[in-house]
């Protein structure tokens, strides 16, 4: 046991200088996807996925750096001379003149590897094709169908070391269906993934593919379907935290359009906490703040303004920055100019059919205005103000709003005027409403304190130092009890030591 | 049953729903027929590859079997119906042609969620909708039930009451109805709440009543006291609300704070 530990803790520490080596001076790409090859490699002979996650977690940064060349050549040294996976994977990449020779030469002498590598490098070597791939229009199809073949080779190989590879290598796939444009017909192999990726209670795997379902599934504005497969399946409590605020956004998604307001609230909420930072993933945090301004206006709140001064979301969010200034003054006529005018945004962030559901929520903030200022005004005046078609439709209009409970009023028909309660009439107590906001609000912060606790990674074997503590203690008890049985009458001698 | 008999039931069904009256009780019978037809042919809910033409003809009889279930004023019925032609619109929606009878059906499934006051259905229902949003005011058949929809929730009950008369289909008149009962009783808890009294006129034209005996038993049925020789209701004023204070919630989301409090500690 003693011996395995030392070992781990050397190659902790040998870890620990290479990252600072790499801090030091940023490594090629070459060198970086090389040592990616021993991270995957110590994580298959250890089975801990931790080195893996630390691979994958370069990834994007990774694809970006590489190009044909550097793949060529990490394939080159990755696998022995004459080896067959070899052959089939280089076919894949497409030929480019760029500096392909000389850099061959470079590495051609430390390239004496004579065993076939795991599959997992394998596996990951085909990713970073599928990104390069990716990279260019005309290849789109070819990454297609690498990555569909992947896939195969990964259902077939299972691997549970090959999980959390799996799972981005599903991403490619779905990037690859939605580039080329034929994304539902990706929709039945995700469905039977997600089957074989439950059973086998592989959750990496299972938390990329729900979302993918998700993604495809309001990608073609099919709430039924989507609002089912979240009912059905339980998303894995151990996915990551991007996976889990793409699963909360598409949830807020599922729930506004249902109506749920609070509930898409709550989860919107949680997509922005978990989302990576602003400068890393704009898009994403542009995207789940439309919806979210939105979703905060159909709950009657005003979003905080601050929103819509941060150097990210300035500018995308300036036609929701209007709509929320319209519903404010609770003004109808510019409610509708703005929604005209930014009609082609809405539509392309699909919240068009969201912010037309604002408009009662324009109209009762105008009835509210008013009845905040006139203490009895004519069903006449309302109508002009709010630009309200007939006095028959203001009518019913403050009636319901009577009702509702927006504003604190009576009609009087025979004269045609609203008497709104006097400065004392108006009832505001700090009834049950007051105290659901406080305890959704109290809620929120233990999950978030509860999360934390879960998210905290404790130092390897600590445990067992205690313990050896523990045991050692014990055992100087024993020796002590010992003493003290042996030396019982010897008095003199404890009572020498007081 | 041989290809040729259905064609043939299909042709009877037809002439049968064209005439002028159609003959609703001759349809039923066909229609439960030329079902089994269809599953025997394995057209009822197909997968995968198919004839086009059958797959339009197994379309026809579906759409004419929801028409038929409205006329009928059977709704579950129509209900079925609907879920079986969703194969037809959205998965062979690429493979077949159009068909002219797909939007008024939608438009329909649309008031049915809404005169059963399934607003998130409905929603859902219209987010799905093959057509982008800007195109939904010039789709006669769904800004029908999409602007009552919009009408009903911001309180404009006389633009509801108006566009009954304006239904682009038939059939659409037939939810429309019942669709009057429901605003009828909205209208009235409004009124319940903003009025202190109404003169039996006003009261009988804000709900839509032609004649004061049918607003006298609808006021019965909401227990409004009526007041004949003046000609006036008024609205029993209720006392302040006892705010009733929501003691077993409070006390377990108490109890909740207390164990995670607990734990933190």
């Amino acid at each position: 046991m003693k011996s395995t530990e030392k070992d781990e803790k050397k190659d902790e520490k040998k870890e620990e200088t290479t990252q600072e080596e790499v801090k030091k001076e940023p490594p090629t790409p070459l060198a970086e996807i090389k040592g990616n090859f021993v991270l995957i490699d110590r994580a298959v002979s250890t089975l801990e996925p931790r080195f893996t996650h630390r691979v994958l977690r370069t990834l994007t940064t990774l694809v970006k750096k590489i190009d044909e060349g550097i793949i060529r050549n990490a394939i080159e040294e990755a696998y022995p001379k004459d080896s067959a996976t070899k052959a089939t994977l280089l076919s894949w990449i497409p030929l480019s003149a760029s500096g392909d020779v000389e850099m061959q030469v470079d590495s051609a002498k430390p390239a004496s590897i004579t065993t076939e590598p795991v599959p997992e490098i394998d596996i990951y070597l085909r990713l970073l094709v599928i990104h390069q791939l990716l990279k260019s229009k005309e290849n789109v199809p070819k990454a297609k169908e690498l990555s569909v073949e992947t896939v195969q080779k990964m259902q077939a190989l299972n691997r549970r070391s090959l999980d959390s590879i799996a799972a981005k290598v599903w991403y490619a796939l779905e990037r690859a269906f939605e580039i080329n444009g034929d994304l539902a017909e990706a929709r039945p192999l995700f469905l039977a993934a997600q089957r074989t990726a439950a059973l086998r209670h592989d959750d990496d795997t299972q938390a990329s593919l729900i979302n993918r379902l998700l993604r495809s599934y309001l990608a073609y504005s099919l709430y039924d379907q989507a609002d089912k497969l979240v009912s059905k399946t339980t998303f894995p409590v151990s996915a990551g935290n991007p996976q889990y605020a793409r699963y909360h956004y598409y949830l807020g998604r599922i729930k506004a359009v249902q109506l749920n307001y609070s509930d898409a609230h709550t989860n919107l909420q949680q997509a922005i906490r978990r989302a990576p930072p602003a400068t890393v993933a704009p898009g994403f945090y542009q995207a789940v703040h439309k919806l979210f301004v939105v979703v905060e206006l159909l709950m009657g709140d005003i979003p905080d303004r601050g929103i819509f001064r941060h150097p990210v979301l300035e500018k995308p969010l300036k036609g929701y920055f209007e709509i929320v200034k319209a519903v404010r003054t609770g003004s109808l006529s510019q409610f509708q100019q703005t929604v005209s005018k930014h009609a082609a945004l809405f539509q392309a962030d699909k919240t068009h059919t969201l912010i037309t559901r604002l408009r009662q929520n324009v109209i009762k903030t105008g009835i509210r205005r008013l009845s905040l200022a006139y203490s009895l005004i004519s069903l006449k005046d309302i109508c002009v103000k709010l630009h309200l078609d007939s006095e028959e439709d203001a009518e019913y209009i403050v009636g319901k709003a009577i009702r509702d409970g927006v504003i604190d009023g009576r009609l009087i028909h025979e004269d045609g005027w609203m008497a709104c309660g006097g400065a004392g009439g108006v009832k505001r107590g700090y009834g049950s409403e007051v105290a659901e906001i406080f305890s959704r609000r109290i809620g929120y912060c233990l999950e978030l304190h509860n999360q934390s606790v879960k998210a905290m990674r404790y130092p390897l074997n600590a445990h067992r130092k205690e313990l050896a503590d523990a045991e050692g203690a014990r055992e100087r008890e024993k020796e002590l009890a010992k003493e003290i049985q042996e030396g019982d009458l010897d008095d003199e001698d404890l009572g020498g030591e007081f | 049953m041989a290809q040729n008999q259905l064609k043939n039931l299909y042709n009877d069904l037809k002439r049968s729903f064209e005439a002028k009256p159609s003959d609703l009780k001759r349809c039923g019978t066909l229609l439960s027929k030329l079902k089994i037809g269809l599953i025997e042919t394995g057209l009822l809910t197909p997968q995968g590859e198919h004839n086009v033409d059958d797959l339009v003809v197994a379309r026809d009889i579906l759409e004419i079997g929801a028409i038929w279930s409205i006329r009928t004023r059977d709704v579950p019925s129509f209900d079925r119906y609907f879920s079986q032609l969703q194969t037809f619109y959205t998965d062979y929606g690429s493979v077949l042609p159009p068909s002219k009878n797909e939007y008024p059906i939608r438009g329909l499934n649309l008031i049915r969620l809404l005169t059963q006051n399934r607003i998130a259905d409905f929603h859902t229902t219209l987010e799905s909708l093959p057509i982008p949003a800007e195109a939904i005011a010039d789709n006669q058949f769904i800004s029908h039930p999409v602007n009552l929809e919009q009408w009903l929730m911001e309180g404009s009950y006389s633009k509801v009451w108006n566009a009954r008369e304006r239904a682009p289909v038939e059939e659409y008149k037939y939810f429309v109805d019942s669709l009057m009962g429901t605003i009828r009783n909205e209208i009235a808890s409004c009124e319940e709440a903003a009025y202190e009294s109404l003169p039996l006129k006003d009261a009988s034209t804000l709900l839509f009543f032609s004649n004061q005996s049918e607003l006298l038993t609808f006021a019965q049925q909401r227990g409004w006291q009526v007041d004949l020789s003046k000609s006036l209701i008024t609205f029993a004023t209720k006392g302040e609300e006892q705010v009733e204070i929501p003691k077993e919630k409070l006390i377990s989301s108490s109890l909740a704070y207390a164990r995670e409090l607990e734990q933190i500690v």
